[in-house]
């Protein structure tokens, strides 16, 4: 009885050797099916990106550091930042991504990040970002940012003089007088400006089309 | 089967004036402020007239703007009734000291050395006040107190020199400003406490004796620990275990990380086990905020939960079988190659293999991917015909029952005086798990019943686990029929302060059971987070299970009780 037993258990192995196995062993070669809920390296959409340093300040690790990155939205801020992960703290906890309040930094299916040095694995924006502006968009975009300056400047200058004509006129009042003429200020600016923003976007429209057609 | 406000009577009838303040949570919650000149005989009572035979741990807080610093004994029973009593004791901030219960309770000891150590509250009574976790020269700094500073202390870590000391070891000195000499604030001598090597040597009687190593180093438990032998001749005469090599200080860590970054740490107490560990924070956090789970992420939590039993029941099983056959790798390899299929279900759904980080306070993370109900219920049958053929070639193989039964048994009423929980607990035929006691999420509408052994013994616990993996498919396969659809997340919204409270949650990890006591003061951060881990308890049960056993032995009982030392010394 005891001897049978034995090798019924000692054949147990034989068995299961014939079978198929599917384990991680093929790895260099063959990489393994990731599933779509994935937590690897992050994905930045460069976009929409509003560098409002969230996904910074949740970080347990403290691993995200905000640096400027080129390739951002020059119309959003001018000093804005993006986020660049130190790989070698980070442990991939997804918090960053839960609260990343516009949804542009996700996690994707790459996983493989060794590196020679120790700064080779702190990734700046320009790694991770997916999707982002081009050269040509950038310059675009930068030269809109000057004109959209440009003309706050302008704005600016229009309301002061408006402002000072108004408030030369307006000298002799008490003080009352002076906070009514310094609360119409704000609606003077206002005005001009959606104006001057919308005729710059119908202006751009107008510039590019014959761009295009040239280059075709 | 009484209820908490009944409890609380009994004890106000039987010594008028003890409770100083009282709250009754729920039918199964007790709050009480006992005065600490009473504490004994109220324990005393409670464990003779009211069944509470199951001390559950005690957890230090200080409380630094009262001056005051408390005590809180975690009391439950085994079955006789569900509830959780929690005692406070107060005791001032200069010379704090309380009552030991080491003289009722055997299992008091470690958890009130864990205090002593971190808070410095002192135990009157207690037998053994050594370091357990803590470094030699880290004792008498009490680093969870809440006015510590750092080690070397952070205020003056520049001032720190590094000198050689007659044993020819270098250590960090600091020396005292001219200042402080004046004002006879410098820190005076360190107490000496005997230490682990002393206290050994010391048990050695002849010269017949000897002590033996087993540790910290072993290549099939996945964290170090000392297990230190006195033998004469083939047998064990006495164990001595030192904890502490890989302690963290999470808990100390968690109060100074914002209650949403908690979770993250609460994965790595066990990597094996970290759903369990996430849901018992996230539970706890949830009763402080009153939050509604979802029933659609209570059922994910479930499933995700069991998934995560199986997993780490299946490595523990070979774990422990490669560390009693010493045949290589080959029964490891079995049970890694069916875990693979666990973890790649478990991946699908949390996008992580091990450290999940998955539950959230008030819902989970993700919905279960599309297809995941059909991937289960092609992994799941597979898995359980695997299981009983496990089940079966342990039953059958003369070898093994040989060398396994009644190696390493405890008696019922030994384990329950010993406060171990799981398996080993399970396995002396004690009906206890946290899933019956103290339900939580939808486990009350699953059928399922507790797995028990008869003889206590290193084989019986093996085959409990093995069947408490079949309970787990049976109740996955339950959820997955009744799972409804609905939102993932609650709607309220979840602030970033946590209003003030407390709450102790407890679930059955894995290894057995996991309690958390959370306490919020209003901020942005946790005030203190006690964990009584499932292992830290049993672990406090090997040293006497080891006694009068054969050397070759000592492996095989600590390997079944399926180790974590890094939940221990968390």
């Amino acid at each position: 009885m005891l001897k049978r037993n034995m090798i019924k258990n000692f054949s147990w192995p034989l068995k299961t050797a014939t079978r198929e196995i599917e384990i991680t062993r093929l790895y260099p070669e063959v990489m393994m099916e990731l599933p779509a809920a994935e937590r690897g390296i992050h994905e930045l959409d460069a976009t929409t990106c509003i560098g409002c340093a969230s996904c910074a300040r949740i970080c347990p690790n403290s691993c995200i550091e905000m640096v400027h990155f080129k390739f951002g939205n020059p119309l959003k801020n001018k000093k804005m930042q993006f986020p660049q992960i130190d790989y070698g703290r980070c442990m991939f906890c997804g918090l960053c991504v839960d609260e990343c309040p516009v949804e542009c930094l996700t996690m994707g299916k790459k996983v493989t990040m060794a590196g020679w040095e120790r700064k080779d694995i702190v990734k700046s924006p320009d790694f991770l970002a997916t999707k982002r502006f081009s050269d040509k968009e950038v310059k675009d975009l930068e030269a809109e940012a000057k004109r959209i300056a440009a003309e706050k400047a302008a704005a600016k200058k229009a309301a002061a003089k408006d402002g000072a004509a108004k408030e030369g006129a307006a000298k002799k009042p008490t003080k009352e007088g002076a906070s009514v003429a310094e609360k119409k200020k704000p609606e003077a600016k206002a005005k001009p400006e959606e104006g001057s923003a919308a005729s710059e976007t119908k202006k751009e429209e107008s510039k590019a089309e014959p761009k295009e057609g040239g280059a075709s | 089967m009484i209820n908490a406000s009944e409890v609380l009577s009994s004890i106000q009838s039987a010594f008028p004036g003890a409770v100083l303040d009282s709250r009754v949570e729920s039918d199964r919650r007790l709050w009480a402020t006992i005065d600490s000149e009473k504490i004994l005989d109220v324990c005393k009572h409670l464990s003779t007239k009211l069944n509470f035979d199951h001390y559950s741990g005690a957890a230090g807080v200080d409380w630094i703007a009262r001056n005051e610093m408390e005590v809180v004994e975690i009391m439950a029973s085994h079955g006789a009734h569900q509830v959780v009593a929690m005692l406070k004791v107060k005791t001032p901030r200069e010379n704090p000291s309380v009552r030991s219960l080491t003289g009722l309770y055997w299992n008091a000891n470690w958890y009130e050395r864990e205090i002593w150590e971190m808070f410095g509250i002192n135990f009157e009574g207690h037998p053994e006040q050594y370091p357990l976790l803590l470094s030699d020269e880290l004792m008498g700094a009490w680093p969870w107190r809440k006015d510590y500073k750092g080690y070397p202390d952070l205020t003056t870590g520049e001032r720190a020199i590094q000198i050689t000391t007659p044993e020819g070891y270098m250590e960090l000195h600091v020396p005292p400003t001219p200042a402080e000499v004046e004002a006879g604030t410098v820190v005076k001598e360190r107490p000496k406490y005997p230490s682990f090597r002393e206290r050994e040597e010391k048990e050695i009687k002849s010269d017949a004796e000897m002590i033996m190593h087993l540790g910290p180093q072993h290549a099939m438990v996945p964290g170090p620990f000392l297990l230190d032998i006195l033998v004469e001749g083939e047998r064990v005469k006495k164990a001595f275990l030192d904890l502490g090599y890989i302690h963290k200080g999470i808990e100390k860590i968690m109060e100074n990380r914002s209650w949403l970054q908690g979770i993250t740490y609460t994965d790595r107490m066990c990597y094996v086990a970290s759903l369990s560990n996430n849901e018992c924070y996230c539970g706890a956090v949830e009763k402080i905020l009153g939050l509604e789970v979802p029933l659609r992420a209570q059922y994910i939590r479930v499933i995700l939960e069991e998934l995560s039993r199986i997993q780490s029941h299946l490595i523990g099983t070979g774990e422990f079988l490669t560390l009693v056959a010493g045949v290589g790798y080959a029964p490891w390899q079995y049970m890694i190659m069916d875990r693979e299929k666990i973890i790649s279900l478990i991946e699908s759904v949390t996008g992580a293999r091990l450290t999940h980080t998955f539950v959230r306070f008030g819902g989970v993370r993700n919905d279960l991917p599309e297809g995941f109900a059909e991937q289960c219920r092609k992994v799941l049958p597979f898995m359980k015909s695997r299981t009983e053929e496990f089940i079966e070639l342990f039953a059958q193989d003369p070898i093994y029952s040989l060398r396994m039964e009644n190696i390493g048994s405890i008696a019922p009423d030994t384990a329950k005086r010993m406060g171990c929980s799981g398996r080993v607990l399970r396995a002396a035929g004690v009906a206890y798990d946290m899933r019956k006691e103290d339900p939580i999420l939808v486990y009350p509408d699953l059928d399922f019943k507790v797995v028990t052994g008869t003889r206590g013994d290193s084989a019986d616990r093996i085959d409990v686990t093995l069947r408490e993996i079949l309970e787990s498919i049976h109740i996955i396969e339950q959820c997955l029929d009744k799972i409804p659809s609905g939102p993932i997340k609650t709607e309220a919204k979840i602030p970033k302060k946590v209003p003030a409270g407390e709450a102790y949650y407890r679930v059955e990890d894995p290894r057995g059971e996991m309690g958390m006591y959370v306490i919020s003061d209003g901020g942005d951060k946790p005030y203190r987070v006690k964990v009584r881990g499932p292992f830290y308890a049993t672990f406090q049960t090997l040293t006497p299970l080891l006694e009068g056993v054969y050397i070759a032995d000592a492996v095989a009982i600590a390997g079944s009780m399926d180790g974590c030392p890094s939940e221990a010394d968390r």
